[in-house]
């Protein structure tokens, strides 16, 4: 190691996560600043790089998106940061210039990607830049290191003026307003009932926010008993194991045959299928183009109420096999995209501080950088009871 | 392999875009390029720091299909320009002012090449790496209709190797609040014609891609006043995007 290099975790193909010594980030435009990371996590959707279904990733990539820590350098044109400041980086690259970026829709962002094209193609229109998940989304290094580059600097992280721990505040950079604003996608009104697909990280906060916002009866739904467990003593939830019960006639009989008014779906293409779906699509998964695997969707459209919200917080990166015909024939509605991270940091970050909420209950593991390659594999097993990993690089 | 093995990354595929492609030699020659169809071979020529266009495309597997250079051949021997449009949250006149400033117009070229001033309303242009001595040609402003219309010709006779022959940028306004919509067409021309020179057989040409990219570099620019880049990115294969 020199002054020169850096350890990071690094992406080189299917369930392989090493620790490698890299080049250390430079100021590349005057808006950048370095980060010196103090905390950074590993994320539920991270596991779609490390099964290897995400395209557009390169052997050799540095991983991570969800990381805070000290600014220790930053470009001429940097006014909002200086070295010193402690700081939680969001996920998303935002320029902050652009329309959507004035309209608040940060994870939009025209300008961040500089591999636009390559998205286009793909999907009509390129969204914002995101750090350390593939080239199709910008190809920026991610915070799984001692070090990382800020495009943007002025727009991004949020100061941390308090001295509060970096567990209490780390999650600002994902999770949390993630779930959040997946509760608000929602439109929940009080007396609602909200279901919640997947109890990860995103699923315990979309837990938590649903029951902020008012709603009258919130119902998680896993297969992992300590995650269900978490929801039910954190979020005040009732809950359902769908590998013991059926999910649909467990939430009519909790709903009075309506079905729960607003539906999450916090868990995305990963969702793990117990009926002969999972056969097909892992079937079809074979061809060419990668198909997601849309379970919780399908799910959640059977049995969403008449006219309901579906909220999608769960990452899709294909195509998924929808029953669109339920959807339009009972009217639902249908909101999704990344997080717009700059508009929930400042509100978060004040419940947070008010004592509101204390995100650090999601922590199961707290381990060193060099520990990142068998986290990533306790994480994707769901062994030892792991929920959310941080990591002190 | 080679840093510009264009032909041995393509794969021999049927033309999807253009079923009814006729075999007459000139064509024939040209579609040994061929509608490119992105699979594990293009990571050849989709990942150098500056290539004429086919950056990036690379890694999103058999999934995408572009057409490349040869695709634009007429049946007549000639090329169809390339046209891309993209909305800018500025005003005309600021776009039209950034688009012919000679430093402005080196960044938003700069993923294929290089530009610079050699006198009024006169511009060298050179194809960035090693192809930049084959591939060399000026272009003067011949048509400049403040805030409306800017129009470069090649021109000839100061030009080894031309990748084209005009780059022509018109603005609109947008509805609403949302500034200018920008429309890049680019005749292509490269040397050697239709039969194909050294040069043109190495070429790693997405025209749209190539196109497009200037375009969102253009708007970045004009919205931010930089260009996203990832450039000297730290990753297991070193620093930047060449390795
Ligand atoms: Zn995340
Ligand atoms: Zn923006």
């Amino acid at each position: 190691m020199t002054d020169e290099t850096m350890r990071a975790l690094t992406w080189h193909g299917e369930k392989d996560v090493r620790v490698s010594e890299v080049p250390r980030p430079e100021i590349v435009e005057p808006t950048d600043a370095i980060v010196e990371i103090t905390a950074t996590a590993i994320c539920g959707s991270d596991l779609h790089l490390y099964n290897d279904r995400m395209p557009g990733m390169r052997e050799g990539d540095v991983l991570g998106h969800e990381p805070m820590g000290e600014v220790v350098e930053t470009g001429d044109q940097v006014e909002n940061l200086e070295v010193g400041d402690r700081v939680v980086v969001p996920f998303t690259i935002s320029c902050g210039s652009c329309w959507f970026c004035e309209e608040e829709l940060y994870s939009l962002c025209d300008n961040s990607n500089p591999n636009a094209e390559m998205a286009r193609k793909m999907m009509g229109q390129s969204p914002a830049g995101l750090f350390g998940y593939s080239h199709l989304l910008g190809g920026y290094a991610g915070g799984q290191a001692e070090f990382l580059r800020v495009p943007y600097a002025d727009v991004g992280p949020i100061k941390i003026e308090s001295d509060i721990p970096d567990e209490q505040v780390l999650f600002l950079s994902d999770v949390f307003p993630t779930g959040y604003m997946a509760a608000e996608n929602a439109d929940i009104e009080p007396e609602d009932t909200v279901a919640v697909w997947g109890c990860g990280p995103v699923g315990q906060f979309a837990v938590q926010s649903a029951q902020m916002m008012g709603a009258n009866q919130v119902i998680a739904i896993d297969r992992v008993p300590e995650r269900l467990e978490m929801a039910g003593e954190h979020g005040d939830a009732e809950t359902i194991n769908y590998e013991h019960a059926d999910v649909y006639d467990q939430l009519m009989s909790m709903t009075g045959g309506r079905g729960p008014d607003r539906c999450i779906d916090a868990v995305g293409t990963e969702a793990h299928g117990t009926g002969l779906d999972g056969v097909s699509d892992r079937v079809k998964e074979g061809a060419k183009l990668q198909d997601d695997r849309p379970y919780v969707l399908r799910e959640a459209i059977k049995c969403c109420r008449k006219g309901g919200t579906l909220s999608v917080p769960g990452v899709y990166l294909g195509r998924a096999n929808v029953p669109f015909g339920p959807l339009m024939n009972k009217a639902l509605t249908v909101k999704t995209g990344q997080t717009h991270m700059q508009r929930y940091l400042d509100p978060l970050l004040g419940k947070i501080e008010e004592g509101e909420i204390d995100p650090s209950f999601i922590i199961s593991h707290q381990v060193g950088l060099e520990d990142g390659p068998e986290m990533y594999q306790t994480f994707n097993d769901k062994e030892d009871d792991c929920i959310k990993v941080v990591m002190t690089p | 392999m080679s840093e510009h093995s264009f032909d041995s990354a393509v794969e021999d595929v049927p033309n999807s875009m253009h079923p009814g492609a006729s075999a007459e030699p000139n064509r024939s020659r040209w579609k040994r390029a061929g509608t490119v169809a992105l699979g594990g071979a293009l990571v050849v020529f989709g990942l150098r720091r500056r290539s004429l266009g086919g950056t990036v495309l690379a890694l999103v597997g058999g999934a995408l299909s572009y057409r490349t250079l040869s695709d634009y051949l007429t049946d007549a021997g000639e090329m169809e320009p390339v046209e891309r449009s993209i909305t800018i949250d500025k005003p005309a006149d600021e776009l039209s002012d950034l688009a012919r400033d000679p430093e402005s117009l080196a960044r938003i070229v700069g993923h294929f090449a290089d530009v610079s001033a050699v006198g009024d309303d006169r511009y060298r242009w050179s194809a960035g790496g090693p192809l930049a001595r084959e591939l060399s040609w000026e272009m003067e402003i011949a048509a400049d209709e403040s805030g409306e219309r800017l129009r470069w010709e090649t021109v000839d006779d100061e030009s080894i190797g031309a990748l084209f022959d005009s780059w022509s940028l018109s603005f609109d306004p947008a509805p609403g609040d949302r500034g200018t919509t920008v429309t890049l067409e680019v005749r292509f021309d490269p040397p050697g014609g239709t039969a194909g020179s050294a040069a043109a057989e190495r070429l790693d040409v997405v025209p749209e891609s190539l196109v497009g990219t200037a375009l969102d570099r253009f708007k970045s620019l004009a919205e931010t006043g930089t260009v996203p880049t990832t450039e000297h990115r730290p990753s297991a294969r070193g620093r930047g995007d060449l390795l």
